[in-house]
């Protein structure tokens, strides 16, 4: 090697090693990537590509499995970070399985986010942003008990139950049911796909539409066929408080055939989430007394809000959603992160 | 001397014909795509041949490859093992159960899975024989049975109390780019090899696959020997899930997806792509190994050259197509050429 050659190697290490302490942003290219197609993750590909504009990044773009299995998402990070993308908001494809690949992420130098929904503890992911399904599964059937008259039995129709969520989400609903004196008189899971909330949905109210007077659904899928079933049969006697902001569940609340919804933020999710990545890439870290809460699965979870939207909040729910992200957004480095 | 024109004797004639049939069988088709494959990948698709990326790819390959021999060792009786997943899902489930809440050495644990899916494949078995019902009803219903024992059992909790021995298994890289998983991989698949070329086991398995009258006239217990079968496609569906087990670092339900039906594509190209008759009556452990390894490559290299993740399964489906046709049209060319 001669001098030269050895000289410009040389200072090529040092360069390189400098630049590893603090990265610029413009080199940042995260991935948003969630466990399957779902329409509740749509908001993330606008989301990424204004978080990129907005914080220089090189780019933040929406990458989905293209089926809901945990191989597949798993086949994909390891594809997008051989691609060259240097940090990951996951929707984890199982709270568990997703674990050892953010490990092996982050082992790589890709900081690694939980969006929507958590991984399980202990985990190499920063934290976690997302909704409190708990929570929002219980505020939700307080919101209906509360629709209600004297007789209360409800019918809980909600996502698979190989999701650790499906059982927050029963619990919550029966706790919340328990509380207030209400019967939830059928569980009906593993619905959060067309074909199956179709078939159930359908069947159930066709036979048992007289013995329930509520229905609280805690997935997207469920919500939107049960908010459509509700339209056919044209009996506003049964209220029904759905999730998320689907079109079928926001104009059946418009018309009177639902009561309301519980939203969530998936924009927020997506937009802070590669605020965030970008910050620790940048050598920031999350603040050793940060605020973080903890839930079923996690010690590291950030709440990224949720919402009731009834009738008279439909028309603008939108403006409850962006409240939302800037609320957290304002405070987000401030109360989470420590950077140098 | 032979004139220039002059046909062939037919000593060269026959000395030119296993050449000629070599270059017919499905796994030369197979060897020569993935060679042709590789190169295109590796000049095209950044990351391609980046260590990471055929670590990854190795180890996805090699439980891809398991699941089709899983599969396959039922084909050869003709029949089909639609639960495979199920069983794997099961035995992994089981395994994880026995180390972390019965406190059992991994070791012992890693036996009893094997036996449980052996056992489940026997019932399987049992079942098919005795009705006389094709396997692809008894292994449907099966699937559903075991899946949902398994969540019943379970509510849908996995076990991550795994000791390091076994999950450290799955990322261990050996000269940075081959994963353990892949050894295991090969050992399995020598093994059948052995099974079905060298002895009398594997000889009437094969015998009662191509026509079960002829065989139970020549002395073989078929319907043992379709038993044998389905415990060993049992046994071999709760390796694939234990790999699988050690690349999450974790025993999840999730892990075949619902009822275990993320398994079934793999399980059915890798045998059919690689030659294996769906009638029964013939194998092809090298060709299943090889058509499981290109489906993986292909879905590798599609995916860095970013075509779109939703055009990978249509690929891979016209790839099922065509590998039929192809094999039809190789069967037409053996027998002219035995004709001629």
């Amino acid at each position: 090697m001669s001098r030269v050659t050895r000289v410009l190697a040389c200072a090529g290490l040092a360069l390189s090693v400098g630049s590893t302490a603090v990265l610029a942003a413009d080199d940042s290219k995260f991935a948003l990537v969630p466990g399957g197609p779902h329409p509740y993750f749509s908001a993330w590909e606008q989301a990424g590509k204004d978080a990129a504009r907005d914080f220089g990044l090189a780019a933040a773009d929406y990458k989905v499995p293209q089926k809901w299995e945990l191989s597949q998402q798993n086949q994909l990070l390891e594809s997008l970070l051989s691609q060259g993308y240097n940090g990951f908001l996951i929707f984890p494809g199982d709270s568990v399985g997703t674990g050892s690949t953010a490990a092996e992420l982050v082992a790589n130098g890709a900081p690694v986010i939980a969006g929507a929904g958590c991984l399980q503890d202990p985990s190499d992911a920063a934290f976690c942003l997302g909704t409190d399904t708990g929570n929002s599964a219980y505020l939700g059937t307080k919101q209906l008990i509360g629709a209600l008259g004297d007789s209360k039995r409800i019918v809980h129709f909600t996502g698979f139950l190989v999701d650790p969520n499906t059982q927050l989400r029963i619990d919550a609903v029966q706790r919340a049911a328990d509380e207030a004196g209400a019967q939830v008189v059928q569980v009906i899971a593993d619905i959060d796909a067309p074909e199956p909330a179709e078939e159930k949905i359908n069947a159930y109210l066709a036979a048992h539409a007289g013995e329930v007077d509520g229905i609280i659904t805690t997935a997207w899928v469920p919500a939107v066929v049960a908010a459509n079933a509700l339209r056919k049969i044209g009996d506003k006697r049964i209220k029904m408080v759905g999730i998320d902001h689907d079109e079928v569940v926001l104009q059946a609340i418009k018309d009177g055939f639902v009561t309301g919804t519980m939203l969530q933020n998936p924009y927020g999710q997506a937009y802070i989430g590669a605020f965030a990545l970008d910050k620790l890439r940048s050598g920031c870290t999350v603040k050793q007394d940060a605020p973080l809460m903890a839930n079923a699965l996690t010690a590291k979870f950030i709440d990224s809000g949720t919402a009731f939207v009834g009738a008279d909040g439909v028309d603008n729910y939108v403006d409850a959603m962006r409240a939302a992200t800037k609320a957290l957004f304002d405070t987000f480095e401030a109360t989470y992160l420590t950077c140098q | 001397m032979a004139l220039p024109d002059s046909p062939a004797s037919p000593a060269t004639r026959q000395a030119k014909r296993p050449m000629a049939r070599y270059f017919l069988t499905n796994e030369f088709g197979l060897a020569a795509l993935i060679v042709l494959f590789a190169v295109l990948f590796g000049v095209t698709a950044q990351g391609f041949l980046s260590p990471f990326n055929l670590f990854a790819l190795g180890r996805t390959a090699s439980i891809n490859i398991m699941i089709g021999l899983a599969m396959m060792v039922v084909i050869v009786t003709g029949g089909l093992n639609l639960a495979l997943g199920a069983i794997g899902v099961c035995a992994a489930i089981f395994c994880g159960f026995l180390i972390q809440d019965a406190g059992l050495a991994w070791p012992l644990a890693i036996v009893l899975a094997l036996a449980l899916g052996a056992a489940l494949g026997s019932i399987n078995g049992w079942i098919t024989v005795r009705s006389g019902l094709h396997s692809f009803i008894i292994t449907l219903a099966t699937m559903s049975i075991f899946f949902g024992a398994m969540i019943f059992l379970t509510r849908a909790q996995s076990y991550r109390g795994l000791p390091p021995e076994l999950t450290s298994f799955g990322r261990i890289k050996i000269v940075e780019i081959v994963s353990p998983l892949l050894v295991v991989t090969v050992v399995v698949a020598l093994l059948l090899a052995y099974l079905y070329r060298l002895t009398a086991l594997g000889r009437e398995m094969l015998a009662a696959g191509a026509k079960a009258e002829a065989a139970e006239l020549s002395g073989v217990r078929v319907g043992r020997v379709f038993i044998i079968c389905h415990m060993l496609s049992g046994a071999i569906a709760a390796v694939a899930a234990l790999m699988l087990t050690a690349r999450n670092g974790a025993a999840i339900p999730s892990m075949a997806g619902q009822l275990g039906q993320d398994w079934l594509l793999p399980a059915f190209l890798a045998p059919v792509l690689g030659g294996t008759l769906l009638t029964g009556g013939r194998v092809s452990v090298l060709g299943t190994c090889l058509g499981a390894f290109l489906v993986t490559m292909l879905t590798s290299g599609l995916l860095l050259m970013q075509i779109g993740e939703f055009w990978i399964q249509s690929f891979l489906g016209l790839l099922l197509l065509a590998a039929v046709l192809i094999d039809k049209s190789r069967r037409m060319l053996l027998d002219r050429s035995k004709l001629s």
